[in-house]
This record gives structure tokens, sequence and C-alpha cells, in this order.
């Protein structure tokens, strides 16, 4: 089958691949770009384990085909920490709260949690269990996510008001 | 238990593997990308039993970009256990790799290797099976009447996996005469699933010198290798299993799949590196669930609700094949010894063969379908005796001294004191009095309940398991643990490193910890039983115990001391009474006065007896009586785990396998048509896995009311307690909202109105 030559941005950097028309982003990024951190764990679109922002949406990347991303932005969970020394208050708040369990589900979560975040860095409970309905965790039970996103939100939040202050 | 002022153990320290996890650069098995790496996809039989009258690969032979096929013409003939415990007291030989017959809708038929998964998957639709149908069994009542067809040729007959596992203990008619009240009823469990987030997943590479290295996910890395060179023929050494970071078990990840074998097989011929990924489907047809489950249970009681006599008959379905049937059905049955205490019980257990999907190990192992039912009946009984539920059960709890199902009598008994916390901290009396009614919503029913269970920390007896583990001192000072146990989630490898760092008087951030590789780390039985804190942590703790004396040792002749004068905290050496006189770790391993540097290095091996953990789970429900759907709105679980290593890691056990019981009790199913065997819900959409929106708030409690001395600092399992008292907490606490008992599981909303308008026909006939 012919390739289609791809050029989109991957966490910041521009990237040039030639993949079948058939490839779902999801593949392309783990087999093409190398970024082995979104995680397929149903390829039908059910688990949310392989959520990724496209220009700036959460998209789950086993349903999108990689032509589809031609020109976006797409940002992965190798994309969040803000530099190689820092990372970002979600991934610190799921360090600290033990909202990683096997892992799997982590990047996916990450992603949408950071969308949440981004859009509303203080969600209340109900706001946060809406907002991560569809990405599946079979280990955690989910309190502890949740505990996570609630303290990265407030980190964010007056971060923000800091940043603003001065 | 020792008196011991802990500096690690005990603290929510920055697990180990994380960071990985939440940058994404943890690597699974499916992040292994080997150049010239081929795809293996297995086709997979549309009947649930039948032989293989003849089967044509030609096509997909011929199939560009087709590698290599294989059928049962291809494999050795070696009968293998499916559920590899060479040290199991009991265990099938029922598998061949592929064999000309299937016993189950989606048994693997054949495998192929491509050059991309898509012409694997392309290649699969031109292999042409010729079937010659069997009569086929799907429940376990056909599959024992005299006249059902036989699955298997091995096992003791009957579609009975083993020969039936019988408990006597007392005098059961003597203890039924004795009764004031007697209960007796039906229960019935569905086929739930662990559902892990990442699919089974191998890479199969051989070498040149005919060495297999093999990735995979799983619990029993030594096991594969042993299954995979004693089907192979090839020595240990000539095998080589690793597994790094895995997206879960819960058990599941025990056996030796059929995938494996073929995977190893396809690379073998192809003489490239084959990986076979599950697919979401397959992981419902070829993985494992637990056990569906019949029995009857009959139980005496007197008036102030002493348990005088137990009478049990429990039948768990194997599915196609036994795998870990042997070792559910004699932990599950045995299970109705304890946890109420009964000096009356007759108890019989059997597994049978059906042509279903193979039932596995899976968390809560045979004893989450005997406690639901006993649970439940206590529940029973209490309310017709007229005594309050939660003490009804502190009357029966198991005590210090009573025999334990493994057959020793229990070291510590936590169960009274989880009871007795939980009772406060849930106000369990306040909420039992409360309205039952929600003012917000009419329909909306309240109730709570209480269920309550034990479980050992580990196989014993059943199996007779071996901890590992080897710790090194290196030359700087920072420490290694090599350890054979897989990191399937739980935080096991932190809570290693932690008992290493306090044992040894080093900080724990100088402890790393090695894993997942058979050539380099301890032999190991696997991670699984609740155990590898308490078995491996065990074997971890003496092992750097004996390094410290040896650091120790070295450090008293730098310091012209004796060494039983040296204490070592936090990675200083001091004298005792000597306060100016100290060397780092450092200092003592580096080279100094003619001493030359030196690499120390320690194991340790433990073989454990048996601990039980406790704990009691109360919960609130709201129950919906114009759609039946019930909320579970929230649990308060009080644990006993003797001592907690790691708090934040034992809650996360906790939460998570609350999640999982809530699924198992209202919603999971994994339903086969039992007209034709076929699965349909292979899906996530279609196997209804509770999500964020469906959590209860959850106040976990963790107690260490009874440290066990065979763990760590009397440290005991955590794992697969949670998913076993949250059941019949459930279904007691919907009978306490709506007055209807069910005996089965899931209970679905149509179970509720059915049950609802059953009730209304009998109130109305009591009127």
């Amino acid at each position: 089958m012919k390739k289609i030559h791809l050029e989109f941005s991957v966490n910041g950097e521009q990237r040039s691949v030639l993949v079948e028309g058939y490839r779902s982003l999801l593949d392309t990024l783990r087999e093409e770009v190398g970024l082995t951190g979104t995680k397929k764990g149903c390829d039908v679109g059910d688990c949310g384990a392989c959520t990724v922002m496209v220009n700036g949406q959460p998209v789950n990347a086993c349903l999108m085909l990689a032509a589809e991303a031609q020109g976006a932005e797409v940002l992965t969970v190798e994309g969040m920490q803000p530099n190689p020394d820092e990372l970002h208050p979600l991934q610190e708040a799921f360090m600290e709260h033990g909202a990683s369990q096997c892992g799997f589900c982590t990047p996916g979560i990450l992603i949408m949690a950071k969308h949440l975040l981004d859009q509303n860095p203080l969600p209340t409970d109900e706001e946060i269990r809406f907002g991560l309905s569809g990405n599946i965790c079979r280990c955690t039970g989910y309190t502890k996510i949740f505990d996570a996103i609630r303290t990265a939100g407030k980190r964010m939040a007056a971060a923000k008001a800091a940043s603003v202050e001065a | 238990m020792t008196k011991h002022d802990f500096r690690i153990v005990g603290k929510s320290v920055k697990r180990q593997d994380v960071i990985e996890k939440v940058t994404g650069e943890g690597k699974y098995t499916g992040d292994y990308h080997l150049p010239g790496m081929l795809y293996g996809k297995i086709k997979r039989s549309d009947i649930a039993h039948a032989r293989i009258k003849s089967i044509d690969v030609s096509r997909a032979l011929a199939y560009p970009g087709v590698k290599a096929v294989l059928t049962h013409h291809d494999v050795p003939k070696v009968l293998h256990y499916g559920s590899p415990h060479p040290r199991s007291a009991s265990c099938t030989k029922d598998q061949y790799i592929l064999e000309d017959k299937v016993r189950f809708w989606g048994e693997g038929v054949a495998a192929v290797a491509a050059i991309s998964e898509e012409i694997a998957d392309e290649a699969l639709e031109l292999i042409e099976v010729e079937y010659e149908p069997l009569p086929a069994v799907f429940d376990v009542d056909s599959a024992q009447s005299p006249d059902a067809p036989q699955i298997h040729d091995v096992g003791p007959g009957g579609n009975l996996v083993i020969p039936p596992v019988q408990i006597e203990r007392g005098d059961v008619e003597k203890g039924f005469a004795e009764a004031d009240l007697i209960l007796e009823g039906w229960f019935e469990g569905g086929r739930p699933t662990p559902t892990y987030m990442e699919p089974n997943i191998c890479v199969a590479d051989w070498d040149g010198s005919g060495k297999l290295t093999f990735w995979t996910s799983t619990q029993t890395s030594f096991m594969v290798r042993g299954a995979l060179a004693e089907v192979l023929g090839l020595p240990l050494n000539k095998v080589r299993v690793l597994v790094d970071h895995m997206g879960g078990g819960f058990g599941a990840k025990q056996d030796l799949f059929q995938h494996e074998f073929l995977c190893a097989l396809l690379a073998k011929q192809c003489r490239r590196p084959v990986r076979m990924e599950f697919t979401r489907k397959e992981t419902f047809l070829a993985g494992r669930t637990r056990h569906p489950f019949k029995m009857w249970l009959k139980q005496g009681f007197r008036k102030d609700g002493t348990l005088t006599a137990r009478d049990m008959k429990i039948v768990y379905e194997s599915g196609a094949y036994g795998s870990h049937s042997p070792g559910v059905t004699n932990v599950g049955t045995a299970s109705a010894t304890s946890l109420y205490r009964c000096p009356n019980v007759r108890l019989d257990g059997r597994a049978v063969y059906t042509n279903t999907p193979i039932a596995g190990a899976f968390r809560g192992y045979g004893v989450v379908q005997t406690y639901y039912a006993i649970d439940i009946q206590i529940d029973e009984a209490a309310e017709k005796l007229g005594i309050d539920p939660a003490e009804m059960r502190l009357r029966n709890a198991v005590r210090e001294g009573d025999i334990a199902p493994s057959g020793h009598p229990i070291i510590g008994h936590g169960l009274e004191t989880c009871i007795s916390h939980g009772i406060k901290a849930f106000d369990w009396a306040g909420k039992r009095n409360a309205d039952r009614t929600d003012p917000r919503n009419p329909a909306i029913r309240k109730g709570w309940g209480i269920g309550c269970e034990m479980h050992g920390s580990s196989a014993y007896p059943g199996i007779k398991e071996q901890g590992n583990a080897t710790v090194k001192m290196n030359e700087d000072g920072s420490v290694t643990l090599l350890t054979g146990a897989a990191g399937l989630g739980t935080g096991a490898h932190t809570a290693l490193a932690q008992i290493v760092a306090e044992e040894l008087g080093v900080p724990f951030e100088s402890v790393s910890v090695v894993h997942g590789d058979t050539d380099v780390v301890p032999w190991d039985i696997g991670a699984f039983a609740s155990h590898t804190t308490y078995l491996v942590g065990s074997a971890a703790k003496m092992a750097a115990a004996e390094l410290r004396q040896r650091v120790l040792a070295r450090a008293a002749e730098k310091l012209q001391e004796k060494p039983e004068h040296l204490q070592m905290v936090d990675g200083i050496i001091t004298v005792e009474g000597k306060p100016g006189q100290s060397l780092t770790v450092h200092e003592a391993m580096g080279p100094s006065r003619g001493i030359p540097a030196e690499h120390l290095i320690a194991s340790g091996s433990y073989m454990p007896t048996k601990s039980y953990s406790f704990a009691a789970h109360f919960v609130e429900v709201a129950v919906d009586t114009e759609t039946g759907i019930i909320e579970c709105r929230k649990v308060v679980p009080v644990h006993d785990v003797g001592k907690v290593i790691h708090p934040i890691a034992a809650q996360g056990q906790i939460e998570g396998g609350i999640q999982q019981g809530i699924g198992h009790t209202l919603t999971e199913d994994y339903v086969i048509d039992r007209t034709n065997g076929r699965s349909l819900n292979a899906g996530l959409v279609d196997y209804k896995m509770p999500l964020s929106m469906d959590m209860p708030d959850i106040e976990t409690i963790i107690l260490e009311a009874a440290p066990d001395p065979g763990g760590p600092w009397g440290a005991k399992g955590v794992g697969e307690d949670p998913i076993i008292a949250i059941g019949p907490a459930i279904a007691n606490a919907v009978h306490d909202a709506i007055g209807v008992r069910f005996h089965h599981y899931p209970i679905t909303p149509e179970d509720v109105l059915e049950g609802l308008r059953r009730k209304a026909r009998q109130d109305a006939g009591a009127a």
C-alpha cells in the first residue's frame, strides 16, 4: 500500500513520517515516532489509555487516523514536563498520592487531567469524576487519582495567582 | 515482634517505579520493538467443542508477507500444566499447545507470523478448518449429568477436574440437632474477569546459540521459563524471561498461555523475533476469568447467634481446562471452615470442566465465592434471630488458636478489632437506625450492610513456597536488591526496598531494585497470593541482616572496634559510647589503610508458614426502586494487615479491590451463550466495570491489630483481601434498603425490579 507523507508537531517538535493510510495516530506515535508512553489498552476507543491532545483537545489516538493529524500539534505524556528537570504538577501529585499503580492507564489519564485543569484549575469532585469518565483505571479505585488531580489543581491555581501578582 | 523505631518502614516513601510511569518512560512488553520483528496472530475456533477433521493453511502460507503458519501438526506434543506451579499439591496436566480438538469457543487452532499485524489478520481468514462437532456442555449441572460428554481424557472422570475436596470436622448432624434456627439455600456467581489494562503480550527472540529470550507480561517469570523449557526441550539456562513494567494481572497472568508457546515456536521457525499481542477481545476469549460457582449452604444457629453446624457443597466451573481449578477448589472449600467459627463442618468442593472460557487465578482465589454465601446467610440469621448484624459477626468471629483454613492455629486474630473499629468509624448504630428514604428522591431507598473476610498471605500449604532475595552493597555504599518478584503494579518493589533499607540501616534512596530478568535475579515462585511483601520481604530482611553484619565487620576493622559495638543508622556507622567516632557506609566500603574496596553480597531464602489478614467492610447503598439501579455510596473498609510497610500503596490496593468487588457484585459478568458457548460481551463497552462516576467515597482504615511473626516486622498480605468482603457487604446493604435477599452476583437492575415485584406479591399475600 502506498504510504502517506505526514508532517505534524509532537510535543513541540516537528516530525515527518511515512505511514500507511490506515495507520492510527496511536500506532504511528508508538511505532513510527518512537514515543511509547501512550498505551494501547483496547484499540477501539473504549478505555482511554491512549488519550493524547491534538490541537489542545483530548482524543483517543487509537480512533484517529494518523493522516488526520496532518499539520496538527500533538501532545503526549512525554511532552508534559516543562523541562527535563521538572515535572508537571500533575505528575508530581500522581507520585505523591499513589495515583499510579500498574501505570498503564496513567499516561492517558494524565493527559485528560491536564486538559481538565487547563480548562478549570479548581474542578469540583463531580467535575473530576465526569472528566475522567472515559478513562478506565483497574488498579486504584480512582480515589488516589481524584486526590492527585485536586492537589495538582490547587498548586496550579496558586502558581497562576502568584505569577499574576508578580 | 521486636520493638523497633521505624525510620523507613511504615512511611509512604516515593515509589521506585513511579517516575517512569508518570513520564511515559517505563517500558512495558509492548514497548519493545526489535529489528526485523514479525507479528503473530491466532486463528480461533468458532465452535465450542469439536474435533478438527482437517486444517488447510496453504492459502495463508502463500499470502504475501506471511512467514510461517503453525497447526497442531507442527508443535511439540507435550501435555503441560496451564497453571505451572510444580510445587503445588495438585495441578492438572491437561493442555497441549495445539491439539486436533477444541474445547471452547475462541480456542486457538493455528498461528500465523507475518510482516505486519494486518497481514497476519488477513492470513487467518485464509486458513480453512473443517470441524466435526461434538456434544458440548455449558454449565456445571449439564457437565455433571451421567450422560454428559467427556471433555478430557485425563482427570478423575465425569468432567471433574480433580477428585472432590472433602473436609469434615466435628459432628455436623449433632450440630444441626443443637440448633434453634437452620437456614439453607442456593447461591450462585457469574464470571467476572480481571480485565487488567495491559492486554496479554509477549515477544520472542532466539539467538544463534539456540537461546530463547522472551519478554512477556507475567506474574510468574520463572514458571514461564520452566514451562517453556520443558515443552520446548531446553535447559533452563537457554530460556531467558524478561518482564519490566506490567499493566496489571490480578492473578490471571500466572498461567502459561497458548500464545506464549506459539510465539516462541513461530520465532524459532522464522529465525526472526515475533511479537504476539492480544486484542482486547482476545483478553476475554483467551484470558482467564474467575470461576463461576453454584453452592448449597446450610447452617445451624443457637438463639444467641452461635453457629452450631455448617454443611456446604460448592461446584466451581473450570471451563475448558483445569488451570487453577485445583488450587481454587482447595482454597475456596477450606475457607469455609473458618471466618465465623463453627465446630461442626462438612464441606464438599468440586471443579467441573465445561465448554466455556478458562477460569483461572483471580484475586480472592475461590474465597470470594464461599464468603459471599456465608456472609449473606449470617446476615439472614441475624435478621431472623433479632441480633444486630455487626454484633452477630462479633460473636462468631474467628479467634486466637482457632483452626485456620490452612489447618494451622490462627496466630493473631484481627477480625474482632476490624469489626469493632468499623462499628464506630462508620457510625453503624446511628446509620442502621436512620431513615431509609431519601428526601430528594422518593424512589430511593438507602441501606447499610457489613461483610467480613480473612485471607492468607501466601499459598502455603497448597504450594510449598519460597521467597528469595539477594542484596549487594556496592563500593560507594549504595545498595542493589535483586528480586524475581514481578512488579504488576502493587508497589511491592518499593516495599521490598523499604524493608532492605530499614534492616540494613541505610537511607531508602540508596537502595535500588533489579527485577524481571531470570538470568540475573534469584528464583521466584511468582507474584501472587498476597505474598510478595510477606514472603520475599522476609527473605529480603534476612539478606539485609546478614549484609549488615558483614558491613559492620568491615567497619569494625577500619575503626579498630568490635562489630557488636557498632551501629548503622541512615548510612552512618557509629561506635557505641564514642560520639566522635563514625564512618559513612561509603567510607566503610572504600579502600583504606591497606584494606581493598569490597563488594559484599548476601542472600536470604524464606519458607513461609501461614498468616491471615482480616477485614470488615461497611457499606452504604442507595437503591432506586424505579430503575433497579444500585448505587454504592460509601465504603469504610477496615483492614488488619499486621505491620503496614507503605500506607499509601496498601490503601491503593484496598481501594482498587473495592472497585473490582463493586463491579463483581453489581455489573461485571462475562456472559457466555449457554446454547453454543459463544462469548456475548468480550469488550470494554459490553463488559461493565465501575468507572470514575461509579466509585463511592472510600474511607480506608488500616489497623496493625494482629502482626504475624512470619512477615517482616509482622507484615501480612493485603492485595486480595479487599475484593472479598465488599460483595456480601453490598448484598446485605441492599437487603437492608429494600428487604429483598439476593443469593447471587451480579445483582442487576432487572434482578432488583423482579425482587421488588416478588416481595410486593409476598407482602400482599401475607396481608
